[in-house]
């Protein structure tokens, strides 16, 4: 399967690795270039640096998905039958949506919401951001608006951690926990007695009285949601084990991003989730065609002219031994691939990626690989 | 080989007062977006200026405290844990750990130990420091206090300087924005003191210096400005702006105008991608230089990976530690 048709086939495509490797360049481009193909795209991205921002036409931090212009989409010819909408995931607003849902009465969302503490939790558990993405994700795969979703993950080692029972979130609502500041979970006994009254009196002596005693009332209005983030959270995994689904691993050809990229492709296969290969980013891969250095025809007995094209021989030396060397690399990408699975080489776009056009055309090239 | 002159060595040299400032702190936080160079700046760093012969204790702190450190591998620690481990004359290693912070605090912070104890072996409640908010950094930053603290029975401090990795991944921040999180949710209570005194430390110019580490391309540069509004928005002191990477310029300016011109006439050769490179570190250098205020350095592109990138880098930010050694006065071990 090449790109092309994945992006044809797929319903949801996650982008996996390193931070600064481009994911979310990546993501936008293969969005372009799918909504290009007619298909009703959502790229879902976190934190994209704010020039792309911009060259998608992003709002920040909005509410809802933004649609790019059909002016932009198809700036070089007749409009397609394609959208593309992008959002810039904002994990508050998730949330919110997330406790309104699941909470059975809008008193109980407003107990909630309202907490002081609450306005920490998004801002303070680790994990929030991968939680959001996958919360919502869910929603959108659930409502089906969308043909294609492309996500591109936080940067973190802990991107799959949404595949598990919900992650950090869920280890800080974990149920041990919830016994510990809940309301009396209706055991007695001395010894569960003594033990209360301990950790009462350890959390109060670190904690003060008074954060205790707000946390047990936070916890045990949030306990309540736990059975529903548990059932989102095995729909999303229904989604993307099957076949509607492929995850994408992004790396530039530095050591750490490769052995990042290893690391997903293993983490991938221990959650048994569909592989579907490498994108090497960054790299000097790809031919450019271009004549040797050596032909440029300095003037006669000009000096500088001279200097100048042996430095531009030196550089293209430069050049082709990183060329080289990163097509090892990719070749080495591609060695035990699972059946179906690919390993391309994205043209190095340099500075260009910082305007739609340039997006365009890497997604273009990805699909044509 | 080709001799050229290179115009890229200026970029390595002009960190002397960089180091120099850098030298006299006690806690210098590297910081960075992923990809950067930044955890094998850390240990080019620690590994210079335990050469030049002062004591340096490296520490990392990673999100992800029991994966593989490279950090570790990169200085040779046989060891990545809370323990600080020694790894060469003057350099020490120490993965730094939440869970060993939060001992440190319940211990020193409970009245009497068995309850220290008790709480420790409460499962819900080392769940609850783990997982609870801003308590995982908080048992990190307590960790890195207590350890900068420590000294010899007559008072000097046996790390006079903390070299830190800092986390790569979005929240880069989260130690630098922590007190004021913690502060804003648990403003008494020893929680609170703690944390104020890690935020004294943190935000005090005179013993801590942040380095961003970049490269020199249009969107690391653009990050690197953007993290250096959200230092200063928390009070960090932003000390300097390093240029990782920087590719090899064989040009002078006369053979650069000459070869404008002949690319002009005959198009593209090959050469091309590197000499577009080149264009975007020589902006890259502008705009950084335009919009901070503090020095920047910039370190050469090497043919080189793992420890022994480490050790040449080190070697190039030696001489300039040895320049800044008498001026700092204190770091002669007896």
């Amino acid at each position: 399967m090449n790109l092309d048709a994945m992006l044809r086939d797929k319903r949801v495509i996650v982008l996996c690795g390193a931070g600064g490797v481009g994911k979310t360049t990546t993501a936008a481009a293969l969005g372009v270039a799918a909504a290009r193909a007619g298909r009703h795209v959502l790229v879902l991205t976190i934190d994209p640096a704010r020039r792309l921002a911009e060259a998608m036409g992003l709002k920040e931090n909005g509410p809802e998905p933004t649609t790019v212009p059909l002016e932009r989409l198809y700036a070089d010819g007749p409009h397609g039958e394609g959208r593309l909408d992008v959002w810039m995931l904002e994990p508050r607003i998730v949330f919110e949506r997330m406790v309104r849902k699941l909470s059975a009465t809008e008193s109980a969302a407003r107990a909630i919401l309202d907490h002081r503490l609450y306005r920490f939790l998004s801002e303070l558990v680790a994990g929030v951001q991968e939680y959001a993405a996958a919360e919502a994700l869910d929603g959108f795969l659930a409502d089906g608006h969308y043909d294609l979703i492309l996500l591109d993950t936080p940067p973190s080692r802990h991107a799959l951690d949404f595949l598990e029972a919900p992650g950090r979130l869920a280890r800080f609502l974990d149920d041990r926990v919830i016994s510990l500041f809940g309301p009396d979970s209706g055991r007695t006994g001395r010894l569960w007695q003594g033990a209360q009254a301990l950790v009462g009196k350890v959390l109060d002596g670190i904690f003060g009285g008074g954060f205790a005693q707000e946390m047990r009332t936070f916890v045990g209005a949030f306990g309540g949601l736990f059975a529903g983030i548990r059932l989102h959270t095995e729909r999303l995994r229904e989604h993307l084990t099957s076949k509607d689904a492929a995850f994408l691993l992004v790396t530039s050809p530095e050591a750490a991003a490769m052995r990042e990229a290893t690391f997903f492709r293993d983490a991938l296969q221990a959650r048994g989730l569909p592989f579907a290969g490498y994108v090497l980013n960054r790299s000097w891969a790809r031919e450019d065609g271009l004549a040797p250095a050596a032909n440029l025809k300095p003037h006669a007995n000009n000096s500088a002219d001279n200097d100048a094209v042996l430095a531009l021989e030196h550089l293209a030396g430069v050049e082709d031994a990183r060329a080289t060397a990163h097509r090892s690399l990719l070749d080495r990408l591609a060695e035990g691939l699972p059946l179906g699975a690919l390993a391309i080489a994205a043209p190095d776009a340099g500075a260009d990626l910082e305007d739609f056009r340039g997006l365009v055309n890497l997604g273009d090239a990805l699909t044509v690989a | 080989m080709l001799t050229v002159k290179s115009r890229a060595r200026e970029g390595a040299t002009d960190g002397g007062v960089v180091l120099d400032s850098l030298w006299n702190r006690r806690a210098v936080l590297v910081s960075g977006k992923g990809g950067v160079g930044k955890t094998t700046l850390s240990a080019a760093m620690a590994v210079a200026a335990a050469r030049s012969g002062r004591p340096v204790l490296l520490a990392e702190l990673s999100p992800d405290e029991g994966g593989p450190s490279t950090l570790a591998a990169l200085v040779g620690a046989k060891e990545a844990g809370a323990k600080v481990v020694p790894v060469r004359p003057n350099l020490s290693f120490v993965r730094l750990s939440a869970a060993e912070g939060h001992r440190q605090f319940l211990e020193e912070t409970l009245p009497v130990k068995w309850l220290a104890d008790a709480a420790l072996r409460s499962r819900a409640l080392r769940r609850f420091l783990e997982a609870g908010p801003a308590l995982k950094e908080m048992g990190l930053l307590y960790q890195m206090l207590t350890l900068v603290r420590r000294a010899h029975p007559d008072g000097r401090p046996l790390y006079p300087l903390a070299v830190v990795d800092l986390p790569a991944t979005g929240h880069a921040l989260a130690l630098a924005t922590l007190p004021r999180s913690v502060l804003s949710l648990m403003p008494g209570g020893p929680i609170g003191r703690a944390v104020r005194e890690g935020l004294d430390l943190l935000q005090d110019p005179a013993r801590t210096g942040v380095v961003l580490t970049s490269l020199p391309e249009p969107l690391p540069v653009s990050e690197t400005l953007a993290m250096a509004r959200e230092l200063k928005d928390v009070g960090l002191p932003l000390t300097a702006v390093v240029l990782n990477r920087m590719p090899e310029d064989p040009f002078t300016p006369e053979s650069r105008a000459a070869l404008d011109r002949l690319l002009e006439t005959h198009g593209p050769h090959r050469g091309q991608r590197a000499l577009e490179r080149l264009e975007r570190a020589r902006e890259a250098r502008k705009r950084l230089a335009a919009d901070t205020s503090v020095p920047q350095w910039g370190l050469p592109e090497l043919a080189l990976t793992g420890t022994a990138l480490v050790e040449r880098l080190a070697e190039l930010l030696l001489p300039t530690l040895e320049e800044a050694a008498p001026a700092g006065g204190r770091e002669a071990t007896p």
